[in-house]
């Protein structure tokens, strides 16, 4: 392992990869600043620069934009109350307070902070999970990935909240429908193309992404502007933060709460489909319990651990979901899944193999994570201040330039005009079925994994002659297929047990 | 009662019927006949599990009423949406130099934005520094001019 960290090391300190982690983590910051933009779109948007790199400095770029884009998040939940990412949700509810109490600064410090304590513990944790866990995935057969890929998908439908099952089910299932688009690889049949050249290869997951993600993020920016009083509070927000200093005693409340919420972010982000916005919120809610009635009691009124919580989790959760990527080859979330299309598309295969056949690339993205947070602390944070200007860039200019972007990074890769009209027409879409409150990332997750799930399904009939039976004999397939339905079932049932079971408590009561 | 639910679902059904009909004209190789796993497998298994789910959520009691979607700017997102298609069209024949600052210009119009001087002043250096970007630094070949104007 030594050996490994060391060649990751290597080559994540070259002075290309480090350039390149610092440029994502400063161009993360100013697109996941801005409200509604996420770190899916921002990866999105770097995916066209990551093709003339080579892996590793690619990788690398893309894994600084996500700690930025996500750092970004905290920035305009603080300042403005808006989180750019469903993850910094949580931190809003107590930063956003502290800054109206004109402790801006400090709940930034505080955020920069906990952000890198989080992700530092998450990636010692990650040095140690990852190639142990890529050792033992080395005895998956083709069965236990399929129900791997089964259980990947139905956890994020899982965790899409109360009465979002069915529709995180459906979407992803249409995710999984685009992604029989085009020649099936094996049998040399079209499918779906209506005859056109442009459709033989199927869909670009880059246009999907950029399509569903950046450009109808803008687009949904454009159905619902910001009020004059929203712009008015940006404005006055970015001008004076305050002081970003922490006293002793602030930092002796905040380590173990740090600790603790490390901890519990990297083993949620490691679940499939659970990720940051998750993690962030289990963490405050665990801390709120924790702190006791008095302290208890700040917390929603600017309580500097329930701003340290969810941050510290949140980037744990992200260098956690870096695991099942990493050594299974399967994205535990929307980003990862954005990351997985961009190591195929370089012609690496994630999975056990990966920490094998490309240690420079599994160990360098490991150990530039680190790199990532340590940028963020010593460049961004003192930075912040000017950062925060993209703030009062008006979105007459901010928005066709994120068209702009979006669009042309499309077209760069395929120097095709078709790819153009085909985003124009996705972005429609995820804009109706934005409005109609359904979920975009199960759809990606689906979209990508959807061909390496037929795939794996079909070397595994062809293996067991044709026979469905590995469903069942197999007994690690068969483990991995009952959780995901335990995944999936236990949610949908729990209410209507509790419900059967208050019922039959409150007749006890009675009867009684 | 019709739902922001239910509307989704009957635009994925709508979808997923007409998957499932093209799902049909997947050529199939003669041997295949019997064969456990085809090209039509996955499409058939996904259309099944898209019909089901949809009426799940169709048949699901509904909870919140269908948004008002008064208020939102339809005109606008609508013209920058034509704008993108023209762009497409335009890319290549009008040159990148030409399409895409008539573009930008045309994409700050329609976002309301009246200062020429910070749109010129805008769309103009960006397109330049991207173009340069790309064919000085990366090497990647942009023909800047329209069509009529090359040699």
């Amino acid at each position: 392992m030594l050996d490994g960290i060391l060649t990751g090391l290597q080559t994540a300190a070259s002075p290309l990869n480090l350039l390149m982690v610092t440029v994502g983590c400063f161009v993360g910051t100013f697109i996941g600043m801005l409200p509604g933009l996420g770190p899916i779109s921002a990866i999105a948007l770097m995916i066209p620069i990551t093709y003339g790199l080579d892996p590793a400095s690619g990788l690398i770029l893309m894994a600084g934009v996500y700690y930025g884009a996500i750092f970004g998040g905290s920035t305009s939940s603080i300042l403005i109350n808006a989180p750019g990412v469903a993850g910094t949700v949580a931190t809003a509810f107590d930063g956003y307070p502290m800054a109206q109490k004109g402790q801006a600064g400090k709940a930034l410090a505080i955020a920069a902070y906990s952000s890198f304590s989080g992700g530092t513990i998450a990636a010692v944790f990650l040095l140690f999970a990852a190639p142990s866990l890529a050792r033992v995935s080395l005895a998956f057969q083709s069965t236990d990935y399929f129900a791997l890929m089964v259980l990947g998908l139905t956890a994020v439908a899982a965790f899409a909240g109360k009465g979002n099952i069915t529709k995180a089910l459906l979407m992803t299932v249409f995710g999984l429908m685009l992604s029989t688009v085009g020649t099936d690889e094996t049998q040399g049949v079209q499918r779906f193309t209506f005859g056109a050249m442009d459709l033989i290869d199927g869909i670009s997951f880059l246009l999907l992404a950029m399509a569903t993600f950046a450009l109808s993020e803008a687009l949904m920016a454009v159905l619902k502007p910001k009020s004059e009083d929203d712009r008015r509070r940006e404005m006055e927000a970015q001008k004076d933060l305050g002081s970003m200093k922490l006293t002793a005693a602030e930092v002796r409340e905040l380590a173990p709460v740090v600790g603790r919420s490390a901890v519990l972010g990297f083993f949620t982000g490691v679940l499939p489909g659970a990720g940051a916005t998750i993690a962030s919120f289990l963490a405050y809610g665990t801390e709120q319990r924790l702190a006791g009635p008095e302290k208890g009691k700040e917390f929603g009124h600017g309580s500097i651990r329930g701003l340290a919580a969810p941050e510290t989790a949140n980037n744990a959760a992200c260098s956690g979901s870096f695991v099942p990527l990493l050594t299974l080859g399967i994205p535990g979330s929307g980003t990862t899944a954005i990351m997985l299309g961009a190591l195929l598309s370089y012609g690496i295969q994630p999975g056990p193999r990966l920490f094998i056949d490309n240690p420079g690339v599994f160990w360098s993205v490991i150990v530039s994570m680190y790199i990532g947070n340590v940028i963020l602390l010593i460049l961004n944070l003192p930075l912040i201040p000017y950062i925060a200007r993209i703030l009062a860039v008006p979105q007459t200019i901010l928005i066709p330039m994120i068209l702009f972007f979006s669009l042309i990074g499309v077209y760069f890769v395929s120097f095709n005009t078709f790819d153009i009209q085909l985003m124009v027409i996705f972005a429609v879409g995820a804009v109706i079925l934005r409005l109609l409150a359904f979920p975009m990332a199960p759809m990606l997750l689906g979209f990508i994994l959807g061909g390496m799930m037929e795939e794996n399904l079909r070397r595994a009939l062809i293996i067991n002659d044709d026979s469905w039976s590995f469903l069942w004999e197999r007994p690690l397939t068969l483990s991995i297929l009952l959780v995901a339905a335990l995944i999936l079932f236990v949610p949908m049932v729990m209410p209507h047990l509790r419900r059967l079971l208050g019922r039959r408590s409150e007749t006890a009561g009675e009867g009684g | 009662m019709l739902n922001r639910d239910r509307i989704g679902a009957l635009l994925l059904l709508a979808f997923t019927l007409g998957y499932g009909a093209l799902t049909f004209r997947i050529p199939l190789l003669p041997f295949q006949a019997h064969a456990a796993f085809t090209a039509r497998t996955v499409p058939e298994a996904l259309t099944l599990i898209g019909i089901g789910l949809c009426l799940i959520l169709l048949i699901k009691p509904g909870r919140d009423p269908a948004e008002s979607l008064a208020g939102y700017q339809w005109g606008r997102a609508g013209a920058l949406c034509a704008v993108m298609l023209v762009y497409g069209l335009t890319v290549r024949p009008g040159g990148f130099l030409l399409s895409t600052g008539l573009f930008l210009i045309a994409g700050f119009l329609i976002m309301g934005e009246r200062r020429w001087v910070l749109i010129l002043s805008t769309a103009i250096p960006i397109v330049v520094l991207f173009w340069a970007l790309m064919t000085q630094l990366l090497g990647v070949f942009i023909e800047p001019w329209p069509e009529f104007l090359r040699g």
